[in-house]
Parts: structure tokens; sequence; C-alpha cells
């Protein structure tokens, strides 16, 4: 039963045709202008789409950790993208180590491995930290409490990052190994890239045979169906919770590293934007629902990094891509208010 | 038997509401299927059937907050359908809920004086202002809402108390006087002794009587104890899988075949 | 005997031993004892790093010794609790010590970086190693049993002792407030007594000791004797008492400038402007309940609307006199709080504070970038609005000699319009429209059923919001001459609305409160102003946690007018009937 609003307030449905309107006819006219100008060679766009995967596969990453606590406790866990920085922060120390030792170089695979493995366990540590202190005993309360503890969480942990590790920004070593281009099907793509979108698609496959095959996964399940029941057959919510804060820190974890591998610079903040476009994703694919949180991280990736381009470029507005965190932006505002339930998701359960 | 004091209503008693053909689905599942349905004026009609049967769908059609998917719904000679719930309950139809649904962390004085929002005319401006004639509002609209907690026996030292720490049969009395607070001329009650003793229940079924007497109401009561509904009301409708089955007098309606199956199964009539 | 202490509580003891060994570590790590080692409580005796230091094992101390609730605590000693305070202590003091030993050893700069040679030698008293691990457990174990010894000594004496630490701690804090003021009152004598070289003096520190410590064991008797003197007054000077306080309250605002001098003004001024933000703010979160984390959005647009009318360096470069563009500003503003709000009116909760969020830095990186930069300034921003507020009176009023520069000036139009704001505020919040807002906050599909136009009343409460942020932003716009994109980010909505949270969501005094502790105290504190966003944070989780309500909650309307005649009231028509509960 679905809660109705008059439909014939003028003012309001006149807002929201007029904002539909407007996006539309700037989509339309930005991209035919660029279009027809043929600013951009084939291969810029290829590169740009490319890019553009990459970046939306670690968004993807994140916005499963936004759509598993979803799942579970129907709340926006504000606070995941620091616990995506927490986890690249904390291992680029032991990165560079590896970097300044040699052996990174001398043996990438084990390195890249054990670096992904600190940067994993860090954000998993603190997402149980954060569920067990801020958000466990506010389960019953209020939708706004926790999301306000969360908001605070979220500041509290990227300040107390910069206040442990410093504020200056921190430039991942670079491997050897990964430089260069890598042909794929006779398109040239590059190496780090290549390694960014396999990991991703790993880890994402992983997390699929984790929900539906696994006990602790069907257990899982069933809590974001109905806690209560759950309890009554013998699930431990509380634990199942935890898990799922810890699934959700190791995918964030490995996204941090990703990230650093497309970026190579980390810093305290590194956390925010992430995290807000990863949560744009996670209801672009509706949130909730795992293969959404992947289409909608890919889909939004695409988006940002074409997407200046294509809608600005053509209408010679001055530097187009300081302006793609408009372009998340806009698509959370828009796909908020137009499709909240994003493109794959279930209608909300109870109220 | 009748605890009421008042007869039954006279023949040329004019109607209240009326219902016609009222249809409601959900994704195949008709809640509502043609209902026909009349309620004259300052009578107490009740709606009885099993559980889902219809009879909260019903209701939220009533009140506006769904939209029936066809039929029409005429209060007082006004259409209410297509209108917002606020509009419809500042065209006189006031309700209360199955699940007592109060404003938790406001008074109980606060409670009911939001009930008498739609009858107030202090625009924001004017109260930013302080305009003297907010104030008298205010002042008379408290005083009424006072009133209206010794009407419905919510002793006065409640008042400042938060709704939900009130006793569960006192938070029924409440929202029951948030109801009355925009002068309704028809009033809804969703089960209004549920979960209540036998003592509360009668308590209850008298207050029901005295509110149509006094405030010259008329009232749709859904409910399930067969005790208040063939107590209080002059009329019943039954409703079965969305249908109206049946329709008349109290003695009518425990006569009736039909009803007697709905809620007793095949084999009772036979 | 029983036993020493049972399995159960060596467990607790245990676990919050850790929790406070966590404690001090994060606060070594995150470098807030690193800022605040040299700054001088009592100078020569303590610092406040010593006192944030110390204040970790100590209220430890004092959770343990109140720990065990389970049977067997009613049967504890005093003695026995004071041991479990020394054991957290020691436990905190311990690792502590481990780590300043390895910490001594091994240079872990690289990666925490505030772990500096001067920190460490503050840590361990300059002592060697082993010297050095004894005296932290030591200290640690001490000031544990310390906490416990609170816990167990009389409610009077445990009161009298925090009053005279505070007391202490926040004279020293505003020394810059006074010192500088009274010197240039020309009270050295007074100044020398109390301070010395960024410190208290020993004996100053023992004179607010004992003042403290005898305000604290007045202040009961005090405030019994205040309450049963108002209480027993009639309801007419009860009001006379009343308007006098406010009165009182009125003339101490209107001369704080005066007598505090320009920096305290300049302070004042800057909470006044986040005073007037939460004041919008509380509209919208506090009465209508909805989480709007964009509110920097409106405060940006103000500040903006007014230097494009009224700088002559604007693209539109008209230069409006301030008085004319307001109402401008304002209209400007409640339509764009109409724009922001209209599209989100369908959301839950919260979807509506992330859309709020995502138009707030929409509207940042649009100020920020090169595309707008011809009618925007971008970056730069836009510079010369010219204040509309002399830069300084000088009256002779024969007996008062009144003279104010700068913020001393701006101090008073921004509380005008604060006191302003709290009125309508007030006056909203307890007319038909606070309660539909409330209601509407409390279950929005039942609000509308019972007559409130939700969509209405959600556009108005955004519209106020908005209107009462922008007046913010117009006035911050004045006081700085020039608008910056920087000034405009997400920290400003998460600082507002951390002052609405602190003080109390829906509570005016609450926000009063909240402005003065959230934006006033770190102003005092230099070394605070890296950490503030770190303690807002905090803040946010710490008061949903234990106190969501606020500082000073809201209270429902009081009806004063009917305490009176409750009594005869009572017996209600059939009230006596039901079974009733309590008497509250």
């Amino acid at each position: 039963m679905r809660f109705r609003l008059p439909q014939r307030i003028n003012l309001v449905s006149t807002i929201l045709w007029g904002l539909r309107i407007v996006v539309a006819v700037l989509v339309l006219a930005g991209s035919w202008a660029t279009l027809s100008s043929g600013k951009l060679s084939p291969d810029a766009w290829r590169e740009l789409v490319v890019f553009g995967i990459a970046q939306g596969s670690v968004y993807a990453l994140i916005a499963l950790g936004y759509t598993l606590v979803y799942g579970v406790l129907f709340m926006i866990n504000f606070a995941h993208g620091d616990v995506f920085m927490t986890g690249a922060m904390t291992a680029f120390f032991v990165a560079r180590n590896f970097g300044e030792s040699g052996f990174l170089n001398a043996n990438p695979i084990v390195a890249l491995l054990i670096i992904f493995a600190v940067s994993m366990l860090t954000s998993m540590l603190v997402a149980i930290a954060l569920e067990r202190i801020a958000y466990r005993p506010l389960r019953r309360a209020p939708r706004l409490v926790p999301l306000i503890t969360a908001i605070g969480a979220s500041l509290f942990i990227s300040n107390s990052i910069r206040g442990i590790y410093g504020e200056q920004s921190q430039t991942y070593p670079s491997i050897d190994a990964l430089q260069g281009r890598l042909d794929l099907f006779g398109i040239p793509i590059l190496k780090t890239q290549a390694l960014v979108i396999v990991s991703a698609v790993v880890l994402m496959i992983a997390l699929v045979y984790f929900v539906e095959r696994t006990r602790t996964g069907r257990a899982m399940r069933a809590v974001s169906e109905d806690k209560d029941v759950a309890a009554l057959m013998g699930i431990n919510v509380d634990r199942i919770i935890v898990t799922t804060f810890a699934v959700g820190g190791l995918l964030a974890g490995a996204a941090g590293i990703l990230y650093a591998l497309v970026f190579n610079e980390v810093d305290w903040f590194m956390g925010f934007l992430p995290g807000i476009k990863a949560f744009t994703a996670a209801v672009l694919g509706g949130i909730g629902n795992i293969a959404g949180a992947m289409l909608g991280g890919l889909t939004l990736g695409v988006l940002e990094s074409v997407g200046p381009f294509l809608l600005l470029g053509g209408a010679n507005v001055p530097s187009p891509n300081q302006l793609r965190d408009v372009i998340a932006f806009t698509v959370l505002v828009l796909v908020l208010i137009f499709r909240p339930n994003g493109i794959l998701g279930r209608s909300e359960p109870g109220r | 038997m009748s605890v009421l004091g008042t007869p039954p209503p006279s023949p040329m008693a004019d109607v209240i509401l009326s219902v016609h053909h009222l249809t409601k689905r959900f994704e195949g599942l008709v809640a509502n299927r043609e209902i026909d349905f009349e309620i004259p004026r300052h009578a107490i009609v009740s709606m009885i059937g099993p559980n889902g049967a219809g009879k909260t769908t019903f209701f939220n059609q009533l009140t506006g907050i769904i939209e029936p998917t066809s039929g029409t719904i005429e209060f007082d000679g006004t259409s209410v359908i297509g209108m917002a719930p606020h509009e419809v309950a500042e065209l006189g139809i006031a309700r209360t809920y199955q699940n007592i649904r109060l404003f938790a962390d406001m008074t109980v004085l606060a409670n009911v004086m939001v009930g008498r929002h739609v009858r107030m005319k202090a625009q924001w401006y004017e109260a930013v202002l302080g305009l003297p004639h907010v104030a008298r509002e205010e002042a008379a609209v408290e005083q009424r809402a006072l009133e209206l907690l010794d009407l419905v026996g919510l002793p006065r030292r409640y008042a400042d108390d938060l709704a939900k720490n009130l006793p569960y049969g006192h938070q029924r009395r409440l929202e029951l006087a948030r109801a009355l607070a925009s002068d309704p001329k028809l009033l809804l009650l969703d089960e209004p002794t549920a979960g209540m003793n036998p003592g509360e229940t009668r308590q209850m079924t008298d207050l029901i009587a005295r509110l149509r007497r006094e405030l010259e109401l008329t009232i749709l009561l859904i409910e399930h104890d067969m005790k208040v509904v063939m107590g209080v009301s002059e009329r019943i409708t039954v409703l079965d899988y969305g249908e109206r089955i049946a329709e008349g007098s109290p003695e009518e309606i425990r006569a009736n075949p039909r009803v007697i199956e709905a809620y007793l199964g095949k084999q009772a009539t036979a | 005997m029983a036993e020493l202490i049972s399995r159960r509580q060596l467990r607790r003891v245990a676990t919050i031993g850790a929790v406070a060994a966590v404690a001090l570590l994060y606060l070594c790590m995150v470098g807030l004892i690193e800022a605040f080692k040299d700054r001088n409580v009592v100078t020569g005796v303590i610092t406040l790093g010593a006192v944030m230091l110390l204040a970790v094992p100590l209220i430890a101390g004092y959770r343990a010794a109140l720990l065990p609730r389970d049977a067997s605590a009613s049967r504890l000693a005093a003695w026995q609790r004071v041991l479990f305070g020394l054991v957290v202590g020691l436990i905190a003091g311990a690792v502590l010590g481990v780590f300043v030993v390895i910490a001594s050893a091994v240079d872990v700069r690289g990666v925490l970086v505030r772990i500096s040679p001067p920190l460490l030698e503050f840590l361990s008293f300059g002592l060697p190693s082993a010297l050095a691990f004894l005296a932290i457990t030591g200290l640690g174990g001490l000031t544990g049993a310390l906490g416990a010894l609170l816990l167990v000594s009389p409610v009077r004496i445990r009161n009298a002792v925090t009053s005279a630490v505070i007391a202490v701690v926040f004279m020293s804090m505003i020394e810059p407030l006074l010192r500088p003021r009274l010197e240039q009152l020309d009270y050295t004598a007074i100044s020398d007594f109390v301070y010395k070289s960024h410190g208290l003096t020993e004996a100053a520190a023992i004179l607010f000791l004992v003042v403290g410590a005898v305000a604290a064991i007045l202040w009961q008797p005090a405030n019994d004797l205040v309450r049963r003197t108002v209480d027993a007054a009639p309801v007419e000077s009860r009001r006379r008492i009343r308007r006098w306080a406010i009165g009182v309250l009125v003339v101490a605002v209107l001369i704080l400038p005066q007598v505090s001098g320009t920096f305290l003004a300049q302070v004042a001024v800057l909470v006044g402007l986040y005073m007037l933000l939460a004041l919008g703010l509380n509209i919208v979160v506090g009465y209508a309940g909805l989480l709007d984390l964009g509110y920097v959005a409106f405060f940006a647009v103000g500040a903006y609307l007014t230097a494009l009318l009224t700088s002559p360096n604007s693209s539109l470069g008209i230069g409006l006199p301030f008085f004319v563009a307001l109402p401008i500003v304002m209209l400007g503003a409640g339509m764009t709080g109409l724009l922001i709000g209209a599209p989100v009116l369908r959301l839950r909760g919260d979807y509506l504070a992330i859309v709020t969020l995502g138009f707030g830095e929409i509207a940042r990186v649009l100020f920020e970038s090169d595309a707008l930069q011809p009618w925007l300034g971008g970056v730069q921003g836009i510079l010369g609005i010219p204040s509309p507020f002399p830069p300084r009176i000088d009256l002779d009023l024969g007996t008062m000699h009144i003279f104010a520069t700068g913020p001393q000036v701006l101090y008073y139009p921004i509380f005008a319009f604060c006191a302003l704001a709290a009125v309508f505020a007030y006056r909203l919040s307890n007319s038909r429209i606070g309660r539909a807002w409330n209601a509407m906050r409390e279950d929005e599909s039942v609000a509308e059923a019972t007559g409130v136009s939700t969509v209405n009343y959600k556009l108005l409460a955004f519209a106020l919001g908005a209107t009462t942020g922008c007046l913010s932003g117009a006035l911050f716009a004045v006081q700085l001459g020039s608008v910056f994109p920087g000034s405009f980010d997400v920290f400003v909505s998460i600082t507002v609305l951390a002052v609405i949270i602190l003080g109390g969501m829906g509570s005016i005094p609450g926000v009063i409160l909240g402005a003065i502790v959230l934006i006033g105290l770190p102003e005092l504190l230099r070394e605070f102003v890296e950490y503030r966003v770190l303690v807002y944070g905090g803040v946010l989780v710490a008061m949903m946690l234990l106190r969501p309500e606020g500082l000073i909650p809201n209270r429902n309307r009081q009806r004063e007018l009917h305490e009176a005649d409750s009594e005869e009231e009572q017996e209600t028509l059939d009230g006596d009937l039901m079974p009733q509960r309590g008497t509250s």
C-alpha cells in the first residue's frame, strides 16, 4: 500500500517536470554538440569507456557494502566510504615498505596479495568496530538516529586517520609489471585497469557464491527478509549482522587497493566522494540488490568518465572535468527522485 | 436490546455517505469488489467480516489514503475520489487506527490540538507576528482540547505527558479525542476495542453511543467483537473476500445464513 | 570468605581496562596530546595534554567501580571497588607504558606521524625506558583508583571535586579572552596574579579550586532555596521574575562586546552567524523532521546573492545598498528553498538526507567551476562587498562612553537577527504550524489523515529554513567583505547539524547553547582548530548513543495556566472507571 501524495499540487509537479525537461534538453543538446563537433577520436572515447569501467568496478565493490548492510539493517551506512579509506591508507605503508625494499617488483604477485590482505583486514576490523560501537545500540531507534550516527562516525574515522597518518596525500609505489598495455581482442587496455576489472569480477563472483551457496549466506538472506523470524529459526542475528559488515569491509578494503591502482594517490579524505558515488551506484541498481550494485557501479563509472566530455565538451565549457562530480551528483539526485527503487530494485519492504 | 438511549434513525433521515460499485485491485488481488454502501446521517453502522475481507482497505479509500480502482464515494454531496487525505479530513471525516497511531513524542494535549488543525485559521506569517487573534485561537483550541479529554474520559492530569507514556486504554481514548477534535461529521473507528478487557470494552461501547448522542456524529466502525457490534450498531454490513455479502439490522445479520457461513465455515449451515 | 573478585567482574574490569588503553593510545596517535602538551593549565604543574591523559584512567576507574550490577554488587565493599579502579588504571597505564618503551626504541614516525620525540619525552617524564614504564603504569593505577574513590565517596565531595577541577581548567582556557582585556583595562595586577606564562599561577589555581568546590557545595541548597521561593510565589510575581531574568539577559548580551573587547566580539560574531544558521536548520530538522544535509547551499546562495547585488565588482555590478538587497536576497532564498524542497518531498528520510547532500555539493562545485566563472567569480570569488554598518562607533553620552570597532559593531545586527529568528521560531513552534510540523515528523501519513497538508508544510519548512540560512549568508558576506566558494563546503552543513544535535533538536535554548559550545569554545583553543571536525563527528555519535534528545531537550509547552485547576478536574465523566497506573 503506497502512501499517495496528491497529484494535483501544481507547484510541485511543475518543478518536477521542469527538472525533467531541463535535464533532457541539456543531455540532448550537449551530446549533439559534442558528437557533431567530432572533437574526440574513437580511440579517445574507448579510452574513456575503459577507464569508466575500471573506476566503475571500484564503485561497484564499495556499493556492495552499502547494499549488503542495507539489506539486513535498512540503514545507509554513511561511514562506509571511510571504511574503504582506512584500508587503502593503512596498506599504503606496507606498499611503501615493499616498494623501498624492492620486494614489490621482485615478487609483485605475493606483494600485491599481502597488500590486499592488509587493506581488507583493516577495513574489515573498522567495519566490525563501527557496527559494534555505533550501530548495534541503535538498532531499534527511529531511522534518522542511526543515519546521524553514521554521518558522525564518518567524520570521526576520516579525521582520526588524518590525525594518525598525517594529512598529506600519499602516492602508492608503481609496479613495473603493471606498466604498459595489454592487447585484449585487439583493444589495448592499460594493465592496471585490466587488473582492476579482473580482481573486481573475481571478488564479485566470490561474493555471489558466498551469499547464494554457503550456510552463512543463506542466513544472511533470511535475516534480510525478516529479522524476527530468522531469530526464531535459530539464526544468531547479531552474528549475521556483524558478518555482513565484515564482508562489506573486506570488499571495501579490496576496493581501496584497486582505487590506489587506478588513481595512485590516497589521502584521508578519499572516502567521501567515492562513498557517495558508490551509494549512488547502489541506489541506481536498486539498493539491497547485489547484482544491482554491480550494474549500478559500472553504469555510474562510465557515465562519470564519458559524461563530462559528451555533455559539455562540444559546448566549449571550460574544464569540463571539473564538473564530473556534478554529473555524479545529478545522477544521484535524479535517481533518488524519479526512480528510488533503482533499475533492479525490489519494492520497499514494510514501511 | 439496545444500550442506546436514542431511537433508531427516522426513515426520512438523509444519507451522509454513499458508496457505489467501489472496487480496489492490488496487482491482481481484488480487495474490494463492487461495494455498495450507505450510511444514514446520525447512524452507527458497523462493518464486520473475517480478517482480510477488505475492511481496512475500504476505510483507506474513504479517507483518501488509497485511490479506488473504480466506483464512487460521495460524502455529504461531495465526491472524495482523488482528494488528498488532508482534504478529506477537512471535509469532515476523521478516523482512528486498528494499531493505535499517536504522535508518540508529543504531549497528550498537543496530539488533540493537532486534530483540530483543519479547523484553525492561523497562517504562518500571523503566528510569526504573534497577532492577538492567533493567541485567542490557541487558547480556545486548548480549552476545547481539554474538554475533549474530559469527554473521552482521559484525566486532565495526563495532558502534559508524552503520548507514548500513556497506558494502553488511555492511548485509545486519546486517539479518539484527536479524531473528535476536527469536529467530524463522520467518525471512522477501526476496531476501537481491540486489546481491551470486557470492562474497558463496555466503557468504550457506552462512550461511542454517547458521542453520537452528544456530538450528533455519524459513526462507522470496524469491529471483531460481536457483542460490541450487536450492542451498538443500527445497521451492519458484512464483507467477505472483498464483497458485501449481507447488510441489515443486527437481528437480520444474526440470522443470515451467508454470514454464519462466512464466519463459521460451511458445516455450520449444513 | 567470598572470592576477591568474581570471574565475571574480572572480565568486565579487563574490558574497561582495554578500552581505556585504546583510548590513551588513540589520544597520543591522533595528535591531541602533542597539540596540548605545551598548553599550561597551571604553569609548571600541569598541562592540558596531561589533563586529557589523566582523564582517561580517571573515568575508566570510575566506570569500573560503578560496574558490577549483578546480584553480588550490593555486597561489594568500597575497597573492592577502589581495587577495580586501580586494576583498570594499571592495565591502561601498562599498555601506554609498553607503547612508549617500544616507540622510544623504534622510530615509528614514518607511519604514526604524531609520535614525535618531544611527545615521547613528555609521556615518559624524560625517564629511561624501564623507569618510564613503571611511572606511567603507576600513575595510571593511581588515577584509576582515584576515579573509583570518587565514586565511593559521598555525592557532595564528588561534586565538589569535579566542580573544582572544572573551574581550574575553565579559567585557564579563557585566558586568551581574559588576559588581554585585563591588561587593556589596566588591571595588570589581577592579570599577573592569575596568569603566568600562558597558564594559571599556583596561587590562582588554589583559589579557583576552592571557589569551585565551595560553589558546588553551596549550589544544591541555593538552588533549592531559589526553587522553593519561586514555587511559593504567585503566578503574577513568577512572571515578573521571568521578565526580570530576560531583561538581565538582554542587557548582558548588549554590553558583552563593550566589556569583552574585540577578540570575544569576533568570536561572538561567528557564534551568531552559526546560531542563525542553526535556528533555520532547526525548523527543517528539529520541527519538521527533514534531515537536510545540504543546508550550506542556502548559506552560499545568501552570501552570493548579497555579493552579486551589493558589490560593484560583481558581474551584475549594480551595487545596491545592503538593506535594499536584503529583501531580494531573502525572496531568492525562499524560492531556492521551494526549488530544492519540491523534488525531495516524496523521499523517505534517509534518501532525503543524501539528496540534499548532493544538492549542497552540486552548489559548491558550480560556485567553484570555471564554467560559471564569468558570473560567480570561480575560485577567486567576489570581492568588495560594502558593509552597511559603520566601521566604528564613538559615542559620548556624558557618563557613558561607548566605543566600538569592527566586530563589536557587527555583533549588534547579527544578534538582533538571531533574537528575531529565535522569537519567530518560538512562536511558530507553539502554534498550529509547529504542531503540524511535529505531527509530520512523528508519523507522516497519520498527520496527513489528521488534516495536515504534508506537501505544504514541508515546503514551508524548507522555505523558512532557507530564508534564515540565507540571512546568515548575507551577514557572512558583509562581515568578510568578500565571498569564496571554499567557505561553503559540506562541513558547514555538518557543523550546523552538530550544533542542533548537541543542543537538542527542536529546542531553541538548545540551539543557542550548542552554537556557543561548538563554535565558541574551539575559538578559545587555537590548538584545537585541526580537531574541530573530529570532535563534531564524535559529538554526533556520542549524542545519538547517549542522549539523542540533546543537552536541553525540547520541552513541550508547559501549561502553567492549568496547573492550578487540574486538581479538581481530575474526576472526569468516566475516567474513574479506567484502571489508572501511576500518578505522573
